[in-house]
């Protein structure tokens, strides 16, 4: 949620043009206030079969956003459609969907079967039990007894909550920051399974605030700060946008007032500072860089001891798509 | 999820769940969340306290009216509708609060079997917590069997009626505790003694109704008819969840 003035509105190129997608979710014209605060602001988009990622930093709006989708609350604006029907007032279209919520709650006295079979019996299921063993299986909590859920950890909790949203089959699934609390290996599997679970025809939204994450989750993105859609598209396309803009990168090396003249000569960068072991330049070119460093260092016969870009970060995206800088 | 049981459940996905079912399942979940040991034995602690008095009483060579203002004043007064105020208020309260209850909300089923499973399974754990205590208390005292069919009957109607009430409170309010207290303590407690109009939106007033009918006592702001004593707080009790289905429906759930 934000109070700021509305960005400026910086689109990737727009995907490859063809029909009008009919979404399973559809967005359009959205907004969301609670007062005088705008926490979504007039979004649109539709969302087809497949896993999408919905990225944008903490308080953009993600969370407001999706639980529009699933009806938990109404939009001020707009209308939000899941599967052609409103979630908010359509019951059985909650059958359908199905929400892994960003707060880690659960019956906590509850162990992970009893609350994955709540889940499904809340969901009408014909046989609760074996459906919940067969989605705490998908998420690799099949033998995990019976320990009440309130004594898991957080990455275990987290899995639980997936399972509880796996157990009736949805044909959407909304997952809100759903790797929080997993170890790599397990996002690793975590990212897998949603993968299968698109490819299955289903319509996957993943949303994250970690740029790495939405690398890997798939190439249909979303992006959303201060409340409004600021770019959506393929993932590469951002990738190739962030590589494009200018980035500040921190050198530290043996001898930086050399190294920092040989940048300058070669027409590398557009600002630097040095101190007594770092050089830090500012570059539009980061790719160049990265491919003439180590040969300039070489025929200087200087030491690089590190290389770190510093804005490469979620935030800083943001800042350029949203502001330009 | 492409094996024989995930097709099955592909077949049920997209169908409402029966009120019934969801009514049991809302039933069963609030139930198990509602009876923490703490809870429980700081509650019966506290009706208990009734007990001890009506045992003290029973000691004395007190009349059945100082059997009657015990049970009213203390039973009815302070035990019922605080214990009531915990559990039904917490029934949906707390579900709102730690957030689980979009477990129960985000799914296929009607509103109302929501709230009326939530407010069974208050008044599973206020009737036995508050009653058994109560009632020991106007058959210790030695008052005669008048006051403890009384007291049967009110108690009844009492925790019926709170426990509706304060779900009611739960859904709707986040302080609801406090806002629950400030009813029974400055409201019941206070307010209401001030005049017979403003008793007439006091539960107290009819549980003590039907007390007073059946045993004769005069005790201040007690006149209506046992029959009204009964049936206006258990209809009072059905709006209060109607209109706490009403407001879950249309309220905003985290």
């Amino acid at each position: 949620m934000t109070g700021l003035p509305p960005p400026e509105i910086a689109t990737l190129p727009a995907p490859a043009p063809g029909p009008e997608p009919r979404g399973m979710i559809s967005v359009n014209e959205v907004s969301k206030f609670f007062g005088s605060v705008v926490a979504v602001s007039d979004v649109s988009f539709a969302i087809t079969a497949g896993v999408t990622a919905l990225l944008g930093p903490n308080g953009a709006g993600k969370s407001t956003l999706f639980r529009m989708m699933c009806g938990l609350t109404p939009p001020s604006r707009g209308a939000v459609q899941v599967l052609g029907a409103d979630p908010r007032t359509d019951r059985a279209v909650r059958g359908r969907l199905s929400l892994v919520p960003q707060q880690d709650a659960l019956f906590d006295h509850l162990d992970a079967l009893q609350m994955v079979t709540v889940s499904a019996r809340g969901h009408g299921v014909n046989d609760p039990t074996a459906a919940a063993v067969t989605a705490l299986a998908h998420v690799e909590l099949g033998d995990v007894g019976s320990k009440p859920v309130g004594q898991f950890s957080k990455g275990m909790r987290q899995r639980v909550k997936v399972a509880c949203a796996l157990v009736n089959d949805p044909e959407v699934l909304i997952l809100d920051e759903p790797l929080t609390g997993l170890d790599p290996v397990q996002r690793r599997n975590m990212i897998a399974l949603f993968h299968r679970l698109g490819d299955e025809g289903r319509c996957v939204l993943v949303s994250s605030h970690v740029l790495d994450e939405v690398a890997r989750l798939g190439s249909r993105l979303l992006v959303i700060a201060q409340g409004r859609l600021i770019a959506s598209g393929d993932y590469h396309d951002l990738r190739g946008l962030m590589d494009d803009r200018p980035l500040r990168i921190r050198i530290g090396t043996s001898d930086p007032r050399r190294l920092a003249s040989a940048l300058v000569d070669q027409d590398l960068i557009t600002a630097l500072s040095l101190d007594a072991t770092h050089v830090v330049v500012d570059t539009n070119d980061a790719d160049a860089i990265g491919r003439r460093l180590a040969p300039l260092a070489r025929d200087l016969n200087i030491r690089l001891t590190e290389v770190h870009p510093l804005d490469d970060d979620l935030e800083s995206v943001f800042r350029y798509l949203v502001e330009g800088r | 999820m492409s094996d024989t049981a995930n097709v099955e459940q592909r077949r049920t996905a997209g169908r409402s769940v029966p009120p019934t079912r969801a009514l049991a399942l809302t039933y069963r979940v609030v139930l198990r969340q509602l009876a923490s040991r703490g809870r429980i034995i700081a509650l019966t602690a506290l009706a208990l306290v009734s007990t001890v008095a009506g045992f003290a009483l029973g000691q004395t060579d007190a009349d059945l009216e100082a059997g009657v203002r015990l049970v009213s004043g203390l039973g009815f007064a302070v035990i019922i509708p605080v214990v009531s105020l915990v559990f039904g208020g917490a029934a949906i309260g707390d579900l709102r609060e730690d957030k689980t209850l979009v477990y129960l909300w985000l799914r296929p089923m009607d509103r109302w079997p929501l709230v009326v499973g939530a407010f069974l399974a208050a008044l599973t754990l206020t009737t036995p917590i508050t009653l058994i205590p109560v009632v020991a208390a106007a058959v210790l005292a030695g008052s005669g069997g008048g006051l403890v069919a009384a007291t049967v009957i009110a108690g009844l109607v009492a925790v019926i009626a709170y426990c509706a009430v304060f779900t009611l409170l739960g859904v709707a309010l986040r302080r609801f505790i406090v806002w629950g207290l400030a009813y029974v303590l400055i409201w019941e407690g206070f307010i209401a003694l001030g005049g017979a109009g403003v008793a007439r939106f006091a539960i107290r007033k009819y549980t003590r109704s039907i007390i007073v009918d059946r045993t004769g006592v005069d005790l201040d702001l007690a006149d209506f008819s046992q029959m009204t004593g009964i049936i206006v707080p258990l209809l009072a009790g059905v709006v209060a969840l109607a209109l706490a289905s009403w407001r879950l429906a249309r309220q905003d759930i985290d």
